[in-house]
C-alpha cells in the first residue's frame, strides 16, 4: 500500500510541475507575440499549443534525473510517453530522433519579432498606395522601364493594337498565406529562405469578364505588380532588395520577393533567413467566371486560322486558377492541423525527406516540376486524412485523426509509392463534390491531385517521370523502414543524408544542352499553354523521350537547377539550358535490342507512318523467325559492355532525330566506365583477328570441356573424381578483364609485356576412400602423386594440352599445408590451375591444433600450444578453410547474384578496377571481399534472395540497374561505412540462414573490416590479411575524393578516367619497374602508354616459352610486403601497375634502444657530443634498406624515387 | 665517423655492396654466442667458443655469401639462420624432439625452417648422425627422392639472425676485431667471385623469380619419383609405429627417459597398460573436461525451476513493477544516447 500512495503522490507532483513549467513557457511565447501584427494574430494560440506538447515530454523526463530516486517506477504520464513511443513510432530511439530534428529545421521564435514589424510597416505603405490611371499596356510598361522596373508581360505579349487598359488601386485586402501564417514552414535544402508569401487581392474593378482570354489577366496582373515593386523600391521606411522570381520559370506566376538588406535596425529581419514573396490575387467574388477555367476549355484564340479555338489550354487554366486559390489553401492547411495534431510534424517529416531528395528549392539539381510545390505536400497529407473524392466508387478511405507524425509520413510514402499518377487520378475531398467533371482532368493532365477546392490540380505541368521518380524514392524508403535487419543509421538514411546524386539515383544519366535544340515540330500552342519556349521545348522532349524509351525504364525525370530569382529590370525568366536527364532501367526490358512496331499488314497505314516519323532512317521492316513482318529499330552493339548503353543510344537517337542535338551537346559517361575494364586497342585487334573464342562464355566452355576430360579419366585414376569446382574470379564473371586464352601462336603477335595468361583455380574431389594416409604430409605428397597421374592421363588423351605439376609456391615451407597444384594449358590456350581437396586434412589438423591425437584423453601441457608446429597447423587450417571450405560456397554464391542482377558483375569489374588503380587491391584487400562488398549494394536485406527472378514478384527499388550506378553506391558506401560497426551481407539467402555456419579459423588477424556472411558469422575469411587500420582510412579517404569528384558530373564537367589515376605524392618513397618486364603491363589503366612503339620492341633475349601466371612484379611485390612487414606499408596496381609505393613505419624513424630481434633493418645512432654516453640507440635504415629492394628486383626495379 | 664501434654488447660490422649505384652501407651486429641455459640442445649444435652470433642479416643473404664474408677471418663450418627467432617462440618444439623420437617425424619439423631445398639438406645433415645411431640397429629406412632444385635465394624476413660456427675458435676474435674499412659484401650472384666459379651462382632478381618458376614446376617423372618415393618412406614409418603401437598393446608399462610410468588408458580391469594404477574412465574424463560441478548445478537449478512464477500476488507485482522500471531504463538510455548525438549537432539535416 505504501508503495501505491508513494506512487500516486508522485504521478501527481510531475504534472504539476510540468505544468508549471510550461505555463512559463508560455507568458515568455506570448510576451513575444503580443506585438505582432493583426495579420496573423488569428493562429496564435494553435502556435503555444504546438510547442506545449513539446515542452510536455521535456520536463517529465527531467523530473526522473539524478535528484530523484533512481528505482522509482515512471509515473503514468511517462509510461504513456513510452507507450506512445514505441508503439506509434518505429522505435522509441526514432521517435526521440525526431523529436530532435524537427526544431532544426523550423523558423526560430525569437527572430521572428523583426519580421512581424517589417510586416507592419509593409502594410501600411501598400495600403497608402495611390492609384493609376488606367492606360495602355505598352505606354504603362514603357513609364515603368523608365524608373527600371520592367513589366513580366507573358506570351502573348499585349500588342500596341491592344483595346484594354491597365489601371492600378490599392489592394483591397493582404493576407498572408501558404505554410507561414500556418507555422508549418520547412526551411529548404543549401541555406534557401523561408517564404513568407503575402496575398496582395487586387480590386475586382481592374478587371472585367473577359480578361480570362488571351493572358489578359497576367498582363493586369504583370502591370500590377511591376507597380508594386516600383512604389515598394521608392518607399523609405523599406530597405529591401526587391527581386522577381517565376516559379517553374513560368512567367505568369511571377512573384515579387522582398529581401531585407542587413542593416540591423528594427525591422532587419536578416537573422530569421527568410524572405517576403508578393503574390497578387483575385478576390473571391472577382468576375471572372470560375467554369471557364476548367481543363478543357481554350482560353488563348489569337491565331489567323480558328483552330486554337478548340484546343484545350489546361495548364494556362491552372495558373489563372492560382491567383484564386491561395486563401482556400490556406483555410484547408488550418482545418487540417486543428483537425489531426500531428499533421504539422508529418508535413516537416514529409517535406524534409523531399527536399534530401531533390523535391525542392536548393542550389543542386532539382526534380522538374517541384521547385514550388508547396502545396502539394499539404494537399497529399489532406487526401490521406480526409479521403478521396469518390470518381466511379473507388474511393480511398480516410485515414483516422489519431495517427501519430511518423505513421502519417509512413501513409504518404505508401500513397506515393502504391497510386499509379499515370493511370488514375486523385481527388481530395471537396465540400461540394466534384466542380468540374473529373475525367477533363484526366484527359487533359499528365497527372492529377486536385485540391481541397475541387478546382486546381496541383501537379499541373509536374511530368510524370518525375512523378514515378517520387514514387520510386518512397519505395526505396519504405524497404528500408521495413527492412527486417536493423541498420543503425536508418533514420539518417530517411531523413539526414542528401540523396540529390545523380550516379547513384540513376542507371544512365545524360547531360543536354539544349540551348542549341531545333525542334522538328514545334506548336505555338504548346508554347502559348505551358507559358514559355522552353517550358514547351522540355515538355516535348519529356514526350518523346518517353514515347522512345517505352517500359525500358522505371522512371525518367528531369532534372535542372531551380529558378531563380532575377532583377526588375529583367522581365521574363531565363530558363535553364542544361538539363540532366536520368533514367531508372527496367532490368526486364532495358537493355532490349529490338524495339517493336506495327506489323506491316497494319490497316491503318498512318500507324505505321507514325512509327518511321519518330525513328527516322532506325525504322526498319524486318521479318522475324516466327513469320511475322514488323516495323522495328534494332539497336547494334559491338560487344558486351555496350549493351548497357541501350537506353542512353535511345535517348541520343531521339534528341538528334527531334531536336537536332548532336553528339557535342548530349553527353554522357558510360564510354568512359567502359574503357577501364577493356584491354588496350592494339591487343583487343590481336584477339578479334585470331577468332579465338573470348570473353567469359569462351572460358566457361573451356572449363566445361576441360572437367568433361578429366571426368573421362577415370578409368585411370586410382579413385574416380566427384566434384570439379571452379573457384576462379574468371568463371564467375567477376575478374576486371573478360578473359582471354593464349596460345603460343597468339603470344608471337602480341608484344612481351601484353603475354600474361592468368590461370583460373578449380577444385578437385575425389570419391571418398579409406586408401589415403592417415598423415597430413603423406597427404600432400600422395596429391602430388596424383597430379602426375592426371597429367599423364591428360596430356595423352587431349591433343595439344599441357600439363604441370607445380611443386610449391616458393615460400611456403610447411610442409602440412597443401601447396601443390596442377597446372594445365587448354590446346585453345586457356590456363587452369587444378587442387586437390581432402576432407580429412581438417580433422588431423584440428588434432594438432587442439593438441589431442589420436589419444584425446590425453591433456598435453598447454605450453605446447603455443609451438611452431602449432602455429603451422593453425595456418595450414586457415589455408585450408578459405581454400577449400569457402572459396567454392562464395564461388557459387556470386555466379547465382550474376544471374539474378545483370548490373552486378560489371560494377564488381569496376570496383575492383578502381581499388586496383588506388593500389590497394590483391595486396590489402581480397578480390572476394570485394565481391561481397558489391553484393550487398544489391542484395538489400537479402528478402528476396530466394525468390525466382520470374516470379512476379517487384524487385526491390534501390538495386542498381547499371555499373556506374552500382559503383558510385559502393563508393558512397564505403565513404560513409564505419567499418569499426562490420557489415553483415546475405550473400547466401534466407535457406541458408538457417543452415550452420562454416567453420571459421581462428586465427590472428591483421585486417579490421568485418564483412559477415550467412556462413561467415566472424567476417574475417576474407578479411584476415588486411586491410589493417591505415588501410581501411586510406580507402575510405580514397572513397571520399572519388565521391567528391564524382559530383562534379553536375558540372558537366567529369573526366572518367582522372577517377582511377592514383596521386603518389604522400609515399615515403616509389619504386618504378621497368615496363618491358612486366608481362601484364598491357592491363595498365595508362594502356595507351602501354602499347606505345618503345615497348613493343622485343627484349634482348626473348623467352618464348609460355608461362601462365608469371608474374614477376607480383612476385617481387608478395616478397617486399613478406620481408619488411614490420618495416613499411607497400602499394601497387596489381594490374600491370610500374610502380610500388612505400610508406615507412613513422616509429621507426625515431632512435630507439638496440633488440636483437628489432625486426627491422638500423644503423646505430650517431653521438652527439663524444662525451655522451653511449645509450645504444639505432635508427632505421633507410638508404640500406633501398639499395635492398633495388637487388632484390635487379632486373624489375628501374629506379627508386624518394620523396620529401 | 662517429659511429659507435659497439652497440649493446655487439660489434657494429659496417657493409658496403659492391657494383651498386646506391653507396648505403649495412649494418650487421655480431656478438660471441652463448648458448642459453634453458635449451641445452642447441648448445651441443652450436658451440660457445667459436659461434659467431649476428643480428640484422641482409634478408637476401644466403649462407655461401656469409662464408665468404667471414673468410678472411677463418674457415667457417657452417651456418644457421633463425635459430633465436623460432627458438624463441618454439620452446615446446624441442619438447616434441624428445617425445616423438619414436619415429615420428616431428622433430624435423622444429628445425626445418630454412626455405629451400638446399638448406634442408642442411638441416639435415645437422641431424642425421643421432638419428643414423639410433636407427642403426634396424634395416635401412627407405630415403626420399629430393626434387630437382636450383640454387635460389631464399629471401627471409628483414633483421633476423645468423649463427655463424667456424672452425676454429680464433676465428671468433678475428671476425669481431674492427677494420678501418667497411667490409664487402661478397655477392654470389656475380661471376667474378672467384672460388665459386664451379657452383651454380645464385640468383637474385628477375632472374631468379624466372628460375623459381621453372623449378617449381619440375618434369613429371621427377615428381614421380619423389612421391613415390615419399610414400614408401612413410609405409615404412607407419610399420615402425604400428610395432611399436603393437608392443603398447600387450601390456608393458611406458617408462620415459625419466624413469616415470606414463598412465594411459588400455590395459585390462580399467587400469593403465602394464597394470598397477587405475585409470579413469572416459565419461568421467569427459564430465570433468567441461566443467567440473555441472552435474550438481543442474540438479539445483531444476528444483528451482519448479518453483511457480506468478503465484503469490507480490510476485506479479515485482515483475511488472520491474517490467516498467525496465521500460524506463531502456528510455533514459535511448535518450541519452540520442542527446549525446545531439550534442555533435547530428540533428541538422542540412
Amino acid at each position: 500500500m505504501a508503495l501505491n500512495l508513494k506512487r500516486k503522490r508522485d504521478g501527481d507532483v510531475t504534472p504539476r510541475k510540468t505544468r508549471k513549467l510550461s505555463e512559463d513557457d508560455l507568458d515568455a511565447v506570448s510576451d513575444v507575440e503580443e506585438d505582432e501584427s493583426e495579420v496573423d494574430a488569428g493562429e496564435d494560440d494553435e502556435w503555444g499549443g504546438i510547442e506545449m506538447a513539446q515542452n510536455m515530454t521535456a520536463p517529465v523526463a527531467e523530473s526522473t534525473g539524478p535528484g530523484t530516486k533512481p528505482k522509482l517506477p515512471p509515473s503514468g504520464e511517462e509510461l504513456r510517453v513510452i507507450k506512445d513511443a514505441s508503439s506509434l513510432f518505429k522505435s522509441s530511439t526514432f521517435k526521440l530522433q525526431v523529436d530532435a530534428l524537427l526544431p532544426t529545421v523550423r523558423p526560430k521564435a525569437a527572430r521572428i519579432p523583426p519580421l512581424d514589424r517589417f510586416l507592419q510597416t509593409l502594410h501600411g505603405v501598400l495600403t497608402n498606395l495611390p492609384s493609376v490611371a488606367p492606360q495602355h499596356p505598352l505606354e504603362a510598361a514603357r513609364k515603368l522601364i523608365k524608373k527600371g522596373v520592367s513589366v513580366p508581360f507573358c506570351l502573348p505579349q499585349p500588342l500596341e493594337d491592344t483595346n484594354w487598359k491597365v489601371a492600378f488601386e490599392k489592394p483591397s485586402d493582404i493576407t498572408m498565406v501558404g505554410s507561414w501564417p500556418n507555422k508549418i514552414s520547412v526551411k529548404a535544402k543549401d541555406g534557401c529562405k523561408f517564404g513568407i508569401d503575402l496575398a496582395v487581392e487586387m480590386p475586382s474593378d481592374l478587371f472585367q469578364e473577359k480578361d480570362y482570354l488571351n493572358g489578359r489577366f497576367f498582363h493586369k496582373r504583370a502591370f500590377y505588380l511591376a507597380t508594386l515593386a516600383e512604389a515598394i523600391q521608392n518607399s523609405k521606411s523599406l530597405n529591401v532588395e526587391l527581386t522577381y522570381q517565376s516559379a517553374s520559370n513560368d512567367p505568369r506566376l511571377t512573384k515579387l520577393v522582398l529581401e531585407p538588406r542587413n542593416d540591423e535596425t528594427h525591422d532587419d529581419f536578416t537573422k530569421l533567413n527568410a524572405r517576403v514573396c508578393i503574390v497578387p490575387v483575385l478576390p473571391a467574388n472577382s468576375r471572372i467566371p470560375l467554369q471557364r477555367l476548367s481543363p478543357s476549355h481554350s482560353n488563348i484564340r489569337i491565331s489567323a486560322d480558328g483552330d486554337f479555338a478548340s484546343i484545350p489550354t489546361p495548364l494556362y487554366n491552372s495558373a489563372l486558377l492560382m491567383a484564386l486559390i491561395p486563401r482556400a489553401h490556406l483555410l484547408s492547411a488550418f482545418t487540417l492541423n486543428e483537425h489531426t495534431p500531428s499533421f504539422g510534424d508529418a508535413l516537416t517529416l514529409l517535406r524534409v525527406w523531399a527536399n534530401q531528395r531533390g523535391y525542392g528549392e536548393g542550389s543542386r539539381l532539382c526534380v522538374r516540376g517541384f521547385d514550388s510545390l508547396g502545396s502539394f505536400w499539404t494537399v497529399l497529407l489532406g487526401l490521406l486524412v480526409f479521403g478521396e473524392e469518390s470518381v466511379n466508387k473507388a474511393k480511398r478511405k480516410p485515414l483516422g485523426r489519431g495517427l501519430s507524425s511518423y505513421q502519417l509520413f509512413r501513409a504518404a510514402l505508401d500513397f506515393l509509392s502504391r497510386h499509379d499518377f499515370e493511370k488514375t487520378a486523385a481527388f481530395h475531398k471537396a465540400n461540394q463534390g466534384h466542380r468540374f467533371p473529373p475525367e477533363e482532368y484526366e484527359a487533359h493532365h499528365e497527372a492529377v491531385l486536385v485540391d481541397s477546392s475541387s478546382t486546381l490540380n496541383v501537379l499541373a505541368g509536374v511530368p510524370i517521370g518525375s512523378l514515378q521518380l517520387l514514387r520510386t524514392d518512397a519505395r526505396k524508403t519504405l524497404e528500408e523502414l521495413n527492412a527486417t535487419s536493423v541498420a543503425n543509421d536508418l533514420f539518417s538514411n530517411v531523413f539526414l543524408q542528401d540523396k540529390r546524386d545523380l550516379l547513384t539515383r540513376f542507371d544512365t544519366v545524360i547531360r543536354v544542352d539544349i540551348s542549341s535544340a531545333q525542334p522538328r515540330s514545334s506548336s505555338l500552342h504548346s508554347t502559348l499553354d505551358t507559358g514559355s519556349p522552353a517550358n514547351a521545348l522540355i515538355s516535348s522532349i519529356t514526350a518523346l523521350l518517353r514515347e522512345g524509351l517505352g517500359n525500358r525504364v522505371n522512371a525518367l525525370a528531369i532534372l535542372h537547377s531551380s529558378p531563380s530569382t532575377r532583377p526588375l529590370s529583367q522581365a521574363l525568366p531565363t530558363s535553364p539550358n542544361v538539363l540532366y536527364i536520368g533514367l531508372i532501367h527496367d532490368p526486364q526490358n532495358a537493355l532490349r535490342l529490338v524495339d517493336h512496331g506495327p506489323a506491316a499488314e497494319e490497316s491503318d497505314p498512318s500507324i505505321a507512318e507514325h512509327f518511321r516519323e519518330f525513328w527516322g532512317d532506325k525504322a526498319e521492316l524486318r521479318r522475324f523467325k516466327d513469320g511475322r513482318i514488323i516495323e522495328s529499330v534494332v539497336w547494334d552493339i559491338k560487344s558486351a559492355d555496350e549493351r548497357s548503353r541501350v537506353p542512353a543510344m535511345i535517348v541520343r537517337h531521339v534528341l538528334q532525330r527531334h531536336f537536332n542535338l548532336d553528339a557535342t551537346a548530349v553527353q554522357s559517361w558510360q564510354s568512359g566506365f567502359d574503357q577501364v575494364t577493356k584491354l588496350p586497342e592494339a591487343v583487343s585487334r590481336v584477339y578479334m583477328g585470331s577468332g579465338v573464342a573470348v570473353g567469359f562464355k569462351g572460358a566457361m566452355v573451356a572449363f566445361d570441356s576441360l572437367v568433361k576430360a578429366l571426368k573421362a579419366l577415370n578409368e585411370q585414376l586410382p579413385l574416380s573424381l566427384a566434384v570439379v569446382s571452379p573457384i576462379s574470379e574468371q568463371l564467375r564473371y567477376a575478374s576486371v578483364f573478360s578473359p582471354v586464352p593464349l596460345s603460343e601462336s597468339l603470344a608471337q603477335s602480341l608484344p612481351q609485356n601484353a603475354r600474361y595468361l592468368p590461370s583460373m583455380e578449380m577444385i578437385l574431389q575425389f570419391e571418398k576412400s579409406a586408401k589415403w594416409p592417415d598423415e597430413l604430409r603423406a597427404i600432400q605428397k600422395i596429391k602430388l602423386a596424383f597430379f602426375e597421374r592426371i597429367a599423364m592421363a591428360l596430356m595423352s588423351s587431349v591433343k595439344g594440352l599441357k600439363a604441370r605439376v607445380v611443386v610449391g609456391d616458393g615460400v611456403t615451407t610447411s610442409k602440412i599445408q597443401d601447396v601443390s597444384r596442377l597446372d594445365i594449358v587448354t590446346p585453345e590456350g586457356w590456363a587452369f590451375s587444378a587442387r586437390i581437396w581432402h576432407d580429412r586434412e581438417a580433422t588431423l589438423l584440428d588434432r594438432l591444433i587442439t593438441g589431442k591425437g589420436a589419444l584425446p584423453h590425453i591433456n598435453f601441457p598447454s605450453q605446447k600450444k603455443k609451438g611452431k608446429a602449432n602455429q603451422e597447423a593453425v595456418d595450414a587450417k586457415e589455408v585450408y578453410l578459405r581454400r577449400f571450405i569457402h572459396a567454392p560456397r562464395h564461388h557459387r554464391a556470386i555466379t547465382a547474384l550474376n544471374h539474378r542482377f545483370s548490373a552486378y558483375s560489371p560494377t564488381v569489374r569496376l570496383v575492383k578496377r578502381w581499388l586496383a588503380s588506388h593500389w590497394v587491391l590483391h595486396g590489402h584487400i581480397s578480390e572476394e571481399v570485394v565481391e561481397i562488398l558489391c553484393a550487398s549494394a544489391f542484395v538489400g536485406d537479402g528478402s528476396d534472395l530466394h525468390l525466382e527472378p520470374d516470379s512476379g514478384f517487384i524487385e526491390r527499388s534501390g538495386v542498381p540497374g547499371s555499373k556506374e550506378r552500382g559503383f558510385a553506391s559502393v563508393v558512397q558506401f564505403l565513404k560513409d561505412w564505419k567499418w569499426e560497426e562490420g557489415l553483415f551481407v546475405p550473400l547466401y539467402g534466407p535457406e541458408s540462414a538457417a543452415g550452420d555456419p562454416l567453420p571459421a579459423s581462428n586465427n590472428s588477424r591483421s585486417g579490421v573490416w568485418k564483412i559477415s556472411t550467412e556462413v561467415d558469422r566472424e567476417g574475417n575469411v576474407w578479411t584476415v590479411h588486411g586491410p589493417d587500420a591505415m588501410v581501411a582510412n586510406r580507402v575510405r579517404a580514397l572513397a571520399k575524393a572519388t565521391w567528391d569528384y564524382l559530383q562534379n558530373m553536375e558540372e558537366g564537367e567529369l573526366d572518367v578516367k582522372a577517377i582511377f589515376i592514383h596521386p603518389t605524392d604522400d609515399y615515403d618513397f616509389v619504386v618504378r619497374l621497368d615496363p618491358s618486364a612486366l608481362p601484364r603491363y598491357a592491363q595498365n589503366i595508362d594502356s595507351s602508354l602501354a602499347i606505345g612503339g618503345r615497348y613493343m620492341n622485343p627484349r634482348e633475349d626473348p623467352d618464348e616459352s609460355l608461362r601462365p601466371e608469371f608474374d614477376p612484379a607480383r612476385s617481387l611485390y608478395d616478397d617486399l610486403q613478406r620481408i619488411y612487414t614490420n618495416t613499411f606499408k607497400i602499394f601497387c596496381d596489381p594490374f600491370g601497375g610500374d610502380r610500388f609505393g612505400v610508406v615507412w613505419d613513422p616509429s621507426l624513424r625515431q632512435p630507439r634502444p638496440f633488440r636483437v630481434l628489432g625486426g627491422f633493418s638500423s644503423t646505430p645512432v650517431k653521438k652527439q657530443k663524444e662525451t655522451e654516453k653511449d645509450k645504444g640507440l639505432v635508427v632505421l635504415n633507410e638508404a640500406g634498406i633501398l639499395c635492398e629492394i633495388e637487388r632484390l628486383g635487379a632486373g624489375l626495379v628501374r629506379e627508386l624515387t624518394v620523396q620529401v | 665517423m662517429s659511429l659507435p664501434s659497439s652497440v649493446a654488447g655487439f660489434t657494429v660490422l659496417p657493409i658496403s655492396y659492391p657494383g651498386s649505384s646506391n653507396t648505403s652501407t649495412h649494418y650487421i651486429y655480431a656478438r660471441a654466442h652463448t648458448g642459453s641455459k634453458k635449451a641445452n640442445t642447441s648448445k651441443t649444435t652450436l658451440p660457445d667458443s667459436r659461434t659467431l652470433f649476428l643480428v640484422n642479416v641482409p634478408p637476401d643473404a644466403t649462407d655461401r655469401e656469409l662464408v665468404l664474408l667471414f673468410k678472411s677471418s677463418g674457415t667457417v663450418e657452417r651456418v644457421v639462420f633463425d635459430l633465436d627467432a623460432d627458438g624463441k617462440e618454439g620452446v615446446g618444439g624441442q619438447d616434441d624432439e624428445e617425445e616423438d623420437d619414436e619415429g615420428s617425424e616431428l622433430s624435423d619439423d622444429a628445425d626445418a625452417n630454412t626455405a629451400n631445398a638446399e638448406e634442408e639438406r642442411d638441416a639435415d645433415m645437422q641431424q642425421q648422425p643421432r638419428k643414423r645411431r639410433k636407427l642403426d640397429k634396424k634395416p635401412k629406412p627407405p630415403q626420399v627422392t629430393p626434387l630437382p632444385t636450383k640454387p635460389l635465394r631464399a629471401l627471409r624476413p628483414t633483421g633476423r639472425t645468423a649463427h655463424l660456427v667456424f672452425l676454429d675458435a680464433s676465428s671468433l676474435e678475428r671476425a669481431l676485431a674492427p677494420q678501418k674499412k667497411n667490409r664487402v659484401w661478397p655477392s654470389s650472384s656475380s661471376t667474378s667471385t672467384s672460388t665459386s666459379e664451379s657452383v651454380e651462382k645464385e640468383l637474385s632478381g628477375l632472374a631468379r623469380y624466372t628460375a623459381l618458376y621453372d623449378s617449381l614446376r619440375p618434369p613429371l617423372d621427377s615428381v614421380r619419383a619423389h612421391a613415390d618415393s615419399a610414400m614408401e618412406v612413410f609405409e615404412y614409418e607407419l610399420a615402425q609405429t604400428r610395432r611399436e603401437a603393437g608392443r603398447y598393446k600387450k601390456g608393458e608399462a611406458i617408462v620415459d627417459e625419466d624413469g616415470f610410468t606414463l598412465v594411459t588408458r588400455g590395459g585390462v580391469y580399467g587400469q593403465t597398460v602394464g597394470g598397477g594404477v587405475g585409470v579413469a574412465s572416459k565419461v568421467f574424463q569427459a564430465e570433468m573436461a567441461e566443467g567440473g560441478k555441472g552435474k550438481n548445478k543442474k540438479g539445483r537449478r531444476g528444483r528451482e525451476g519448479k518453483e511457480k512464477e506468478g503465484f503469490y500476488a507480490f510476485q506479479k507485482a515485482e515483475r511488472q513493477r520491474n517490467d516498467l522500471l525496465e521500460l524506463k531504463k531502456n528510455w533514459e538510455a535511448d535518450k541519452a544516447k540520442i542527446e549525446k548525438l545531439k550534442a555533435s549537432r547530428k540533428f541538422k539535416p542540412y
